[in-house]
């Protein structure tokens, strides 16, 4: 080994804690990428396998019913390869010791052979016999949150009448890989479960012989053409028989939440390493600077030596190209642990039955690639300052730095200011920009904080909004048809029933030339109380006027603005096409949707005076027997509880962000230690002499140890304001990315967050301080004071 | 290099300068004041001369000798070394010149803190064209059971011995040392003279040491006495007092 890279090493071994210290920073910005990748990585491969493993489908379209011949007539849509057609049904499912109300699925499985299209993946037990017609398979989570197992039995609530079911198998379905009821944003499999009949079965439970009511169709290859006009295809098809419009995988509603997450996970898997690393490069450089700057004089001797300024460079690059790289292999150890741990938590909510490791090599090594050349930059620019002094200059000490009296000092509080305090301020005072630097380098360390809290603040607020503002009813009951309008009446005199508010929903396709997008049109009385249109400011907004109203996001999408007009095709009922002015957009934090006042939403669909649902105000007391009789009434198809849909936001967002929140707030400390503890260590080398000599003097260790621990906490307690607003403002950036179809977080910090981002500072720097504390107190006052003036 | 004999006599003056300075002056700026540190020097050095500066602090003699050794640059004036123009020279150039010719030792040693003896020898050697050993340069200076003691477990006499090895490892042209015994006791001091000393008589290096000790110059072939950036003497010693007979 050559003398310079021993140097190398013992340099690096002398400052170890510093070192470490750094590469722990690197390392967590490395580990968060590799996480983010390893995870989206992941998910994305084992999706595509899943889908292709069990043919999901390219093309999806839901109609009233369906002759059987029709099918041929699909099948020969050019373009179509295969084509699957079943009988899918929505029913109230009653399981055993449960009193909640439960919905459910049914869907249909070939009376012979698999499913050509979407196809299940058998977890448990055995596929049904179709000469048997109670026999069901059930859905995974379904199964697991009610402890259900094979033999087990349970009943669908048809048209009024308990059909019993019994469980012969568990399964999976690509189709539901995210498995949500109709209305919901989170699983919540304790109220809502999926479950497979053979074909035969189930349509003569539903009056489908000899038809369907749901069609699933794969093309020879997935161009967006071919896809387009097969849907159009579909729908001119499908139109006579009461088509509810075909969609593409892309909307396909299982998928496209799972799409959702990784285009989340794709940008957040970005950003929040890159602040890290940024962090991270930052803090290399000023230690790597004050470094330099200490070794002034052996760099001297080295070019007095002969050595080049090139390789004097090299010499300093290596440095810090060893800190990094350490730092990227903790890192990608790290992120391959955590993404493992990430992805336990995405299979709880994403199920697949198979699951393959899959961690991009090539975005890592970018980003450790970056992160080299940043370092190496970094540490360029810190030799060049000393390189280009002829040596002759850099071997004499360098010249006492100017001091001046500090402007504080000036404004005259010099009278009340001991010689430590003063020194103290003209240390910081002598080198503003240097001064500056440490007080950003902590103030992003409590920035960090502040955006890992603040999210968790942000997710607070919006269920707050969502479920306390938006959502006031307690029950919301669907019905299978729309029913006449004194259903209203028929629900409020049900005991235990406290209000009623009728709700009225169509299936239409919302268009602006080119952009369309399937949605559905919500309607309101304009004095809805317990389900009102909110915004951001806690705005309601009165549904008083003819048009509609969109979410935001969903206006964005079609690009539409008030005033503009956009053709609306109703998919139900008489079908009709129609142009609707957009009156306003709100925007609401969970979903996108369409809203309209209900009477001109009647007007626009020519339909009778009816409702297809009711918002309820209810009696906790009377709750249990009210859902009996609910499930008794032969209209209704289900009814979902507001708590239970908080309740399932909650753990979600809890489980899918906790982990992703600790590790965020464990690399926060990471960085706020590393700041404060290198800024310390530093600076200690720097005084050391000049504290030995005060302890020289008579100064005691207290003495000294306040004047190097006070420049510190001067710095410590400045980057606490700018900390928390450049937390702020990243925040807000962070939430910008983080803003989807599924939900916006409202950018949300509360006081508490602000107290403990700081608290967490004010506690590194008491690490650091007591660390360095004790090296003050080792200091040897006879060997600093031999060494050369 | 010519090995030539120690240069006791006047004769050796025959040969051609190693070095020539001509109307040499350094002017440093120090914030708003210039300080006159050389007002221009003319000097000559010979081949295997053993050549002591006199001077006292701020005489310019470091700064001569800086400029000797390619560490700085004149501000006005030339200095040649053999055929070369070192006023003129560009980075690159001085770097190289360092490289190949010149052997530094400076009054605090600049060793590496973090390599040992032999370490640091060997920064030198392994940069040089045809190096001694790390260690017979180290066995040279008395230092041999020296070798793997870190500068931080060597006095300074033994550190300044092992700069004075590291900068005759590689052979050098010229060896330059600034107030070498100046952080020093007399004893340790005399045995780093005895080094250099023997590092001229048995290499022929041809030596020049800076220093304000006036006792150091009875072991000089030649005296050259400085003051406020000009030469106030330039003496030749009838003979050499060995540097173990040195007192101060």
């Amino acid at each position: 080994m050559r003398a310079l890279d021993r140097k190398l090493l013992r340099d690096l071994w002398n400052v170890r804690s510093q070192v470490l210290a750094i590469a722990l920073v690197v390392s967590s910005g490395i580990a968060l990428l590799v996480m983010a990748q390893g995870v989206f990585g992941s998910l994305l491969t084992t999706r595509d396998a899943y889908y292709t493993r069990y043919a999901f489908a390219d093309v999806f379209a839901g109609a009233k019913r369906v002759p059987n011949w029709v099918e041929e007539r699909i099948a020969a849509i050019p373009g179509v390869k295969q084509v699957q057609t079943r009988v899918v049904v929505s029913v109230s499912l009653d399981v055993a010791g449960v009193s909640d109300p439960i919905n459910g699925r049914l869907i249909s499985l070939p009376d012979r052979g698999r499913p050509a299209l979407n196809d299940v993946a058998l977890r448990r037990g055995r596929f049904l016999d179709p000469d048997r017609a109670e026999e069901a398979l059930v859905g995974e989570r379904f199964a697991e949150a009610h402890g259900l197992d094979l033999g087990d039995r349970l009943f669908a609530v048809i048209n009024g009448r308990r059909q019993p079911l019994e469980i012969v198998g568990v399964a999976l379905s690509p189709e539901y890989v995210y498995g949500i009821g109709p209305g919901e944003l989170v699983p919540d499999p304790e109220h809502f479960g999926f479950l497979w009949m053979s074909r035969r079965h189930l349509a003569t439970a539903f009056e489908m012989e000899g038809g369907f009511n749901d069609v699933a169709l794969t093309l020879a290859d997935r161009s967006p053409s071919l896809e387009r006009a097969a849907i159009v295809e579909l729908d001119a098809i499908l139109d006579p028989y009461g088509g509810l419009g075909a969609i593409s995988r892309a909307d396909q509603t299982s998928n496209w939440y799972l799409q959702n997450e990784l285009s989340q996970l794709e940008n957040m898997g970005l950003l929040i390493p890159l602040i890290f690393l940024a962090v991270a490069t930052f803090l290399l450089n000023v230690v790597l600077r004050r470094t330099v700057a200490v070794q002034r004089e052996q760099i001297a001797a080295l070019k007095a030596l002969g050595y080049s300024n090139l390789r004097l460079g090299v010499h300093y690059v290596q440095w810090a190209v060893v800190v990094v790289a350490l730092g990227a292999l903790l890192g990608i150890v790290a992120g391959l642990f955590l993404a493992r741990g990430m992805l336990g938590i995405y299979m709880e909510y994403f199920r697949f039955p198979l699951l393959i490791y899959n961690v991009s090599a090539s975005s890592i090594l970018i980003a450790v690639g970056v992160s080299l050349a940043a370092a190496a930059v970094g540490a360029l620019g810190a030799v060049r300052s000393v390189v280009s002094l002829p040596p002759a200059e850099a071997m004499r000490p360098a010249a006492p730095e100017t001091f001046r009296v500090s402007l504080f000092e000036r404004l005259g509080a010099r009278r009340w200011l001991s010689q430590p305090a003063r020194m103290v301020l003209r240390n910081l005072s002598r080198r503003p920009v240097r001064a500056g630097l440490s007080i950003v380098g902590i103030a992003f360390a409590g920035a960090i904080m502040v955006v890992g809290w603040s999210m968790i603040d942000s997710m607070d607020e919006l269920l707050e909004v969502q479920f306390n503002i938006v959502q006031r009813q307690d029950l919301s009951v669907s019905f299978f048809e729309p029913v006449e309008r004194r259903a209203v009446h028929e629900l409020a005199a049900l005991s235990g029933v406290l209000q009623v508010e009728p709700t009225n929903g169509v299936a239409a396709r919302l268009r602006n030339g080119h952009l369309q997008k399937q949605t559905a049109i919500q309607a309101l009385a304009p004095d809805a109380r317990l389900r009102r249109v909110v915004d951001l400011d806690y705005r309601a907004i009165r549904l008083d006027r003819p048009g509609l109203v969109l979410s935001t996001l969903l206006a964005e999408q079609l690009r539409v603005e008030p005033g503009d007009t956009l053709v609306v095709e109703i998919m139900e009922d008489s079908r009709p096409v129609r142009e609707v002015v957009l009156t306003d957009t709100v925007d609401d934090l969970l979903g996108v949707t369409a809203y309209m006042e209900q009477e001109s939403l009647r007007r626009l669909v020519r339909r009778d005076d009816t409702i297809t649902g009711a918002m309820l105000k209810i009696d906790t007391l009377a709750e249990e027997r009210l859902y009996g009789l609910l499930k008794a009434m032969p209209a209704v198809a289900g009814a979902t509880l507001r708590s239970a849909a908080l309740q399932s936001i909650r753990t979600y967002m809890l489980d899918n962000m906790a982990m992703m929140m600790n590790v965020n707030l464990l690399f926060a400390v990471i960085i706020a230690f590393g700041v404060i503890y290198n800024t310390a260590r530093i600076s200690l080398s720097e005084t050391s002499r000049e504290l030995a000599s005060l302890r020289v003097i008579g100064f005691t260790r207290g003495e000294i140890s306040s004047i190097l621990l006070g420049e510190l906490g001067i710095l410590t307690l400045a980057s606490i304001p700018l900390g928390l607003l450049l937390g702020f403002a990243m925040i807000t950036g962070v939430m910008s990315v983080f803003e989807s179809e599924l939900f916006r977080l409202p950018v949300v910090v509360e006081p508490s967050t602000f107290l403990v981002s700081a608290a967490t500072v004010l506690g590194s720097m008491a690490i650091s301080a007591w660390t360095v504390r004790r090296k003050l107190h080792d200091l040897d006052l006879v060997a600093v004071l031999k060494t050369r003036e | 290099m010519d090995a030539a004999a120690p240069a006791a006599t006047a004769e050796s003056t025959e040969l051609p300068p190693v070095f020539a300075m001509r109307g040499v002056t350094k002017v440093y700026v120090m914030g708003e004041v210039e300080v006159y540190a050389l007002r221009g020097v003319d000097l000559e050095l010979h081949e295997g001369e053993f050549t002591v500066l006199l001077g006292p602090s701020g005489s310019g003699k470091s700064t001569l000798l800086n400029i000797l050794g390619g560490l700085d640059r004149p501000t006005a004036g030339r200095v040649t070394y053999r055929a070369g123009d070192l006023s003129e020279a560009g980075e690159r150039a001085l770097t190289r010149y360092r490289r190949r010719h010149v052997g530094f030792v400076f009054q605090f040693y600049n060793l590496i803190p973090s390599l040992t003896a032999r370490e640091n020898v060997a920064l030198v050697t392994e940069i040089a064209g045809d190096p001694i050993a790390p260690e017979e340069a180290l066995a040279l200076v008395g230092l041999k059971y020296r070798l793997d003691h870190f500068p931080s477990q060597m006095s300074g006499g033994e550190q300044q011995r092992v700069a004075i090895a590291r900068a005759i490892a590689k052979r050098p042209d010229v060896l330059l040392c600034d107030e070498p015994t100046g952080a020093l006791d007399i004893s340790t001091g005399i045995a780093v003279l005895g080094a250099l000393e023997r590092v001229n008589s048995e290499l022929g290096t041809t030596t020049a040491v800076i220093t304000h000790n006036a006792a150091i110059s009875a072991m000089a072939d030649r005296v050259i006495s400085l003051a406020d950036g000009l030469i106030t003497s330039d003496v030749r010693n009838a003979t050499k007092q060995p540097a173990a007979t040195i007192e101060w």
